[in-house]
């Protein structure tokens, strides 16, 4: 290598730290062209339902998650998450249903439709069902809901708490 | 009286797998309530509002 080139006309400065402790160390960039990723640039949420949700026969219901463990880049809001980093996000939920249930999905929306859905059959009551899925984000628009259908043939209710529901999500690689 | 159970009266012959296949049924939980999401039932119609009132 010849030279470094830092480009760009932002104002600020950039500054390459060494660690506190002695020795020598080495960090490789790739032979490739990209973003760097580092702890500041990562979308990372959880959240959880506090409470019972009802979730009515036949009908794809959005889950409410009103309480956030994390988030690192204020990207979850109102039950969805938007993260402001474009790239490959790993998605993942899971939920328990109160009652034994014949058929019982949960779905990760994907801009308002339909994205994955994982389905459940004969399920006994406290078993939990989850979903895990990577999916390209914007960055920008894109947002990401999750959704539960049950056929009980009347309303079922999931179980709340931080140890019943979770919703999270995580930036696995930008784009 | 749900929406589910508004459509299955007006079509009794709907089965349980039509409303994972070509019928939606949702709700958005914002307060507005169950409404049809999708209808690609390839024999019956589209229910109306006034049929669902």
């Amino acid at each position: 290598m010849s030279s470094i080139v830092i480009s760009g006309d932002t104002s600020g400065a950039i500054t390459l730290a060494s660690p506190s402790v002695a020795g020598t160390n080495t960090a490789t960039l790739p032979a490739a062209t990209g973003t760097v990723m580092v702890s500041g640039n990562m979308p990372a949420f959880s959240a959880y339902s506090s409470t019972s949700q009802s979730i009515a026969n036949a009908t794809n219901t959005k889950v409410v998650y009103d309480v956030k463990d994390y988030d690192t880049a204020s990207c979850f809001s109102s039950n969805r998450f938007t993260p402001t980093v474009s790239g490959y996000y790993n998605i993942y939920a899971y939920f328990q249903f109160t009652a034994t249930l014949n058929i019982n999905q949960i779905q990760i929306y994907k801009n308002g439709s339909q994205y994955k859905t994982f389905t459940t059959s004969n399920s006994a009551a406290g078993c939990s069902s989850q979903i895990s899925q990577q999916m390209y984000l914007n960055g920008t628009t894109d947002y990401v809901e999750i959704y539960i259908y049950q056929n009980s043939g009347s309303s079922a209710n999931i179980n709340g708490g931080q140890n019943s529901s979770a919703f999270q999500g995580i930036l696995v690689r930008a784009a | 009286m749900t929406l589910f159970e508004k459509i299955k009266a007006i079509y009794p012959s709907l089965e349980d797998k039509d409303f994972m296949t070509v019928i939606t049924l949702q709700n958005d939980s914002d307060g507005k309530g169950d409404y049809i999401a999708k209808w690609e039932h390839p024999t019956l119609a589209r229910p109306t509002a006034e049929q669902l009132a």
